[in-house]
C-alpha cells in the first residue's frame, strides 16, 4: 500500500475529528496511531484550530509531509465517536484502502437528525434554559417559539455562507429583539431571563470550555486560538444584544 | 424548593435538547441530561457549604469529568461525547448576560468585574476537568501495572508447580 495514501487517509480522519468537535489531543494521537500501526517509523504531528501538519518517515527511510487547511466546524458529537471506533479497528488490523473508504464514506453520509428535530431541539433547550434561569411557564413558551426562529435565522444564515462572527451578531439580534418586543406586548414576564435562556443557543460556552482545556493540557497554540475565537463570538453576540435593545429605544425592559 | 425541583426539570431538558443538537445518539442523550441534571443537582446541594461559586464549579465539573470517564470506559465512546453536553447548565450564561446588561446602562466598573467573575467561573471549569482527567490517566497506569505484575506472578507460580 502507498505511504501516501495511509497518510491521506489518517489525515482524513483527523481533520473530521478535528470538525466536529474532538480535543487537539485525540486527533494527534488519532493520526499518530494510524500511521504506526501502517509501519512508520516516526511521526511528527502538529495540529492548530485551522490546520493539521503530518510529517511520516516510511519504513524505506523516506520522509513525507501533507497539511489540511481547517475551514469551518460543526459540533457532531456522534461522528467523533464513530471516527474514533473506525481508527481503533485500523490500528487492530490492517484494512484495505478501500475497505477504509468505504467505511469512512459510511460515516460521513450517516444522515444527522432530520431538520424539523433540530428545529424542536432548538425550540426546547431556548424554553429549557429560560425557565432554568427562573423565568415564568409563559416566559418558557415564548421562548419555544424564539428557539424555532433562532433554528431559522441559523439555516438561513448558513446557507449564504457568512461567517461566523456575523452569523452570531445575527442570530443574536434576532433572538433578543423578539424577547424584547414579547416583554413589551406583555406575553413575557420576564425578558431577562428570557434572552439568557436564548442566548446559551448561541453562546460558545464548550469552545471556551475546550479552549482552556487544551492550554491547560500542552497545547498552548490551539488553546490560545481557541480562546480568542470565544471570546469574539461572545463579543459578537454581546454585540448583537446591545445593537437590538438600542434600535428599540435604549432601554432593555 | 419549587424552584429547586424545576431547575433540576428544566437542567435535565435543556441538557438533552441541546445534545441533539450536538448529534447525540440514542441511550446516550439519556445519560447526558442525567448527567446535567446530577451536575447542577450538585451545585445546589453544595450551596450551604461553600459560598464561593467558583469552588463550587470546580467541584462540579470534577464531578462531571469523573462521570464521562465511567461512561466513557463503559460505551467505549471518546469522554468529550458526555463531557460537552453535561457542562451546559454549568456555562455561565447569566453572568455573560449580566456583563452585557452592565455595557449597556454603561457601568463600566459593575461591567469589568462581572467579566472577571465570568472568566473565573470558566476558568474554575476547566481546572475540574483537568485535574480529574489527570488523575484518572495516572489511576488507569497503575491499574495496568497491577494488572501486569499479578498476571507476571501467576504465570511465575505456574512454573514453579509442576
Amino acid at each position: 500500500m502507498d505511504f501516501s495514501r495511509v497518510l491521506s487517509c489518517a489525515l482524513d480522519i483527523g481533520e473530521q475529528m478535528l470538525v466536529s468537535g474532538a480535543e487537539i489531543y485525540r486527533v494527534e494521537d488519532c493520526i499518530r496511531r494510524i500511521c504506526f500501526a501502517y509501519g512508520a517509523s516516526h511521526v511528527d504531528v502538529f495540529t492548530i484550530t485551522s490546520s493539521i501538519v503530518v510529517t511520516v518517515q516510511q519504513p524505506d527511510g523516506q520522509r513525507l509531509t501533507q497539511t489540511r487547511r481547517i475551514e469551518s466546524y460543526k459540533t457532531n458529537l456522534d461522528r467523533v465517536d464513530l471516527l474514533n471506533e473506525l481508527s481503533r479497528e485500523i490500528c487492530r488490523r490492517h484494512m484495505s484502502y478501500a475497505e477504509f473508504l468505504e467505511k469512512y464514506q459510511g460515516i460521513l453520509n450517516k444522515k444527522p437528525y432530520p431538520q424539523w428535530v433540530e428545529t424542536i431541539g432548538y425550540a426546547m433547550a431556548a424554553s429549557g434554559f429560560t425557565m432554568f434561569f427562573g423565568g415564568t411557564w409563559r416566559d418558557g413558551l415564548v421562548a419555544l417559539v424564539i428557539g424555532a426562529v433562532v433554528k431559522g435565522v441559523v439555516w438561513l444564515v448558513d446557507a449564504v455562507n457568512f461567517n461566523r462572527v456575523l452569523s452570531n451578531l445575527i442570530a443574536a439580534f434576532a433572538m433578543s429583539i423578539l424577547a424584547i418586543l414579547a416583554g413589551r406586548c406583555g406575553l413575557a414576564d420576564k425578558v431577562d431571563m428570557l434572552v439568557m435562556g436564548s442566548i446559551m443557543l448561541v453562546i460558545p460556552g464548550a469552545a471556551l470550555t475546550n479552549s482552556l482545556r487544551d492550554m491547560i493540557s500542552g497545547d498552548t497554540m490551539a488553546g490560545l486560538l481557541r480562546f480568542s475565537e470565544a471570546c469574539i463570538l461572545a463579543l459578537a453576540i454581546a454585540a448583537g444584544y446591545l445593537l437590538a435593545s438600542a434600535c428599540l429605544g435604549g432601554a432593555a425592559v | 424548593m419549587r424552584s429547586v425541583v424545576i431547575q433540576l426539570l428544566m437542567s435535565f431538558v435543556g441538557t438533552f435538547s441541546f445534545s441533539v443538537l450536538f448529534n447525540v445518539r440514542g441511550k446516550k442523550l439519556l445519560l447526558a441530561g442525567i448527567g446535567g441534571v446530577a451536575s447542577w443537582g450538585l451545585f445546589l446541594l453544595l450551596e450551604s457549604w461553600l459560598p464561593s461559586a467558583p469552588l463550587r464549579y470546580f467541584w462540579c465539573s470534577s464531578f462531571v469529568a469523573v462521570y464521562a470517564e465511567i461512561l466513557a470506559r463503559i460505551l467505549k465512546t471518546p469522554a468529550t461525547t458526555f463531557l460537552i453536553p453535561c457542562m451546559l447548565p454549568l456555562i455561565p450564561g447569566s453572568a455573560l448576560y449580566n456583563t452585557m446588561r452592565y455595557a449597556l446602562d454603561k457601568q463600566w466598573r459593575h461591567c469589568l468585574s462581572q467579566a472577571l467573575y465570568t472568566l473565573s467561573l470558566s476558568l474554575s471549569l476547566a481546572l475540574g476537568i483537568i485535574a480529574v482527567l489527570s488523575v484518572f490517566g495516572v489511576v488507569i497506569q497503575i491499574l495496568g501495572r497491577i494488572w501486569y505484575y499479578n498476571r507476571q506472578k501467576k504465570a511465575k507460580e505456574k512454573e514453579h508447580t509442576p
